[in-house]
């Protein structure tokens, strides 16, 4: 076997002759000191807190076996919460850098354009009226794919247009939510209670159930993110551009979509509609990366990142009650958000 | 040369083209000359972006086809065709951050597979292309930055890249200053020269019988008139394509066709 080797002074991974894929330095560079963090807090996560496996423990408990206090946090309360974080915040990272790459729009995002908000009244729909008949995933794909559907009728030229997508989808997230909000006002108040913290996007109380559903949404997406990806380039430089170096660009638009929708609506279904990260993830990686290119596998990487210091402050806040992690990353994508909207509003793109 | 038979390069078979109800081109045939270097001409809207495209896969014919080295072009695989006509379009999108050599890495997509991402050709066809294209010197600078002569340089170095017999640009002088336009079209002349079969849509008529061998006269998605410059450009010809009056003298430099239209108030007083 031919060893993995740098062939080029411009840095392409080569194996055997079958296999030649330029990488950036940038990007190495970025994906190891995310993955470095993710672990960093993935390890504050653990340990951290009244209720934490103290640091010396740690390695013992987690590759050991841990027993009594500790094994119920690993097992029960912290492990599969932070396995869902990390699995709902690469797939929410995913989803948006698709959805940005194909829109060539930061803005033309799953939160901003009604994905979430669609998926979550899914979601409710199918948590609330039809208990047992689906699993809330399916209810939350069935709301995602309607308000895409919705948006794509409503926009008048699918999602080619971003500033269009932008105003049909503020408007596809507001039917989308008052609807959710009729759900929760006809079904009792406790149940709604239960729902009103997953509307917000809640990491609470997550099983090791809901992480094998992000987990397994993200090993069937991923490897078809990797054949769309090279088109997604491509596609970067306009339709006609794209269709004339052969990367079939309708066709990629289509996929991207489909992907996007199938991974947002995965995190919704087992995390609720947490903001943002969709949004700023792929915005961030890209700054960070610099240089153009749709960034997917650091956009998920940062996505993961964030949605886990996201849930390492609501867990650690001294706010009492736990607020939902949602709130926290509504607080500050929100601020970001606008950020945006005003410098693509000096650009004069909206 | 990767033509396979005898068959030309380019060959438009009864080829119709509508946007929504109605056609942009209708039911035009039309051969490319391989090795040639066509241009077509006609007022706005006659069809002419639309009729280049279509020779590159940008849009697909709703009545006729497009023929490539004998076969419908898309009868092809993406990247297949690609490897054997470029397309320039009239507004190409620079992605943020984008530098010239990554501008033209692009331009190999159609070379690469999913799991050959590079190829030692990349590097010989985007030296070739810097180098005709003189923009060794700018090869790391970004595209964002870029005069606009440069910036045109710089996406005809990635068709270039894409080393195709066959290269459609879409009005690729139209941003230019006058030098600038040219020095485009003297290079697209060499690179004829060289082998390529060219084919470009023109505004400046003088320019089009200056530098075309074969030269397509479009009105209201109809061919009018096509041929070598000096056999078919005539003061009734520029007249019925564009409503021009105009007097046609001898290029002082070359000989060619050269139109100069018709004073109007001189024209008035006359009668």
């Amino acid at each position: 076997m031919t060893p993995i080797r740098a062939v080029s002074p411009r840095g392409v991974v080569t194996f055997g002759r079958a296999v030649a894929i330029p990488v950036g330095r940038a990007s190495v560079v970025v994906v190891i000191v995310t993955v470095a963090l993710i672990v960093v807090a993935a390890v504050a996560t653990l340990s951290l807190g009244r209720l934490g496996i103290p640091l010396a423990d740690l390695p013992g408990a987690v590759f050991g076996g841990a027993e009594g206090k500790e094994a119920f946090v690993l097992e029960r309360l912290r492990g599969p919460r932070l396995a869902v974080a990390v699995g709902t915040g690469a797939a929410l990272g995913l989803s948006g850098a698709l959805f940005q790459t194909v829109t060539r729009n930061p803005l033309g995002s799953p939160d901003v354009i009604g994905l979430s908000a669609g998926a979550g009244a899914g979601a409710a729909v199918v948590a609330l009226f039809l208990p047992g008949v689906l699993p809330v995933p399916v209810g939350a794909l069935v709301g995602a794919v309607g308000a895409m559907a919705l948006l794509y009728v409503s926009t008048g030229t699918g999602f080619r247009n971003p500033g269009r997508l932008i105003v049909a989808g503020i408007g596809v997230t507001a039917v989308s939510t008052a609807f959710t909000q009729y759900v929760v006002y006809a079904v009792e108040r406790d149940r709604a209670t239960a729902l009103t913290a997953y509307l917000n996007g809640s990491l609470a109380a997550r099983s090791w159930e809901h992480a094998a559903t992000i987990w397994a949404v993200l090993l069937v997406v991923a490897p078809l993110v990797v054949l769309v990806a090279g088109r997604l380039v491509i596609g970067e430089m306009g339709d006609e551009v794209a269709a004339a170096l052969g990367a079939e660009p309708a066709r990629t638009r289509a996929v991207s979509v489909v992907l996007s929708v199938v991974l947002s609506a995965g995190a919704v279904s087992v995390a609720g509609p947490v903001a943002f990260i969709a949004l700023t993830a792929p915005q961030i990686a890209r700054r960070l990366t610099g240089g153009p290119g749709p960034h997917l596998v650091s956009a998920a990487l940062v996505g993961a990142l964030l949605l886990v210091l996201a849930d390492l402050a609501a867990q650690q806040s001294p706010v009492p009650g736990n607020l939902p992690v949602g709130i926290y990353t509504l607080a500050v994508g929100g601020l970001y958000l606008g950020y945006l909207l005003t410098r693509e509003w000096r650009k004069g793109s909206l | 040369m990767n033509t396979p038979s005898g068959a030309s390069g380019l060959v438009a078979e009864g080829v119709t083209i509508s946007y929504g109800a109605v056609p942009v081109v209708r039911d035009v045939s039309l051969r490319i000359p391989d090795g040639g270097f066509t241009m077509i001409i006609g007022p706005n809207g006659c069809g002419k972006s639309t009729m280049i495209k279509a020779f590159a896969r940008g849009l697909r014919p709703a009545g006729g086809r497009v023929m490539l080295h004998g076969r419908d072009i898309w009868s092809y695989r993406g990247r297949e065709a690609a490897r054997r006509v470029a397309l320039l379009p009239q507004n190409p999108i620079a992605p943020d951050g984008i530098s010239v050599r990554g501008l033209l890495r692009r331009g190999r997509y159609p070379h690469h597979t999913l799991l050959r991402q590079w190829s030692p050709d990349d590097d010989a066809a985007i030296g070739f292309a810097l180098e005709r294209t003189g923009l060794n010197d700018l090869a790391e600078a970004q595209v964002g930055e870029l005069s606009g002569g440069q910036r045109q340089r710089a996406w005809i170095a990635m068709v270039l890249a894409q080393q195709t017999d066959l290269l459609l640009l879409d009005e690729p002088t139209t941003f230019l200053d006058i030098a600038h336009q040219y020095e485009l079209l003297e290079l697209c002349r060499e690179l004829r020269d060289e082998g390529k079969t060219i084919v470009a849509v023109l505004h400046d008529l003088n320019q089009a019988c200056r530098y075309a061998t074969h030269l397509v006269a479009m009105r209201a998605g109809r061919i009018v008139a096509e041929g070598a410059p000096a056999e078919i450009v005539t003061p009734a010809l520029v007249e019925e394509v564009f409503d021009l009056r105009c007097e046609i003298v001898p290029d002082p430099q070359t000989g060619t066709p050269m139109v100069v239209p018709e004073d109007r108030r001189r024209a008035a007083a006359a009668t």
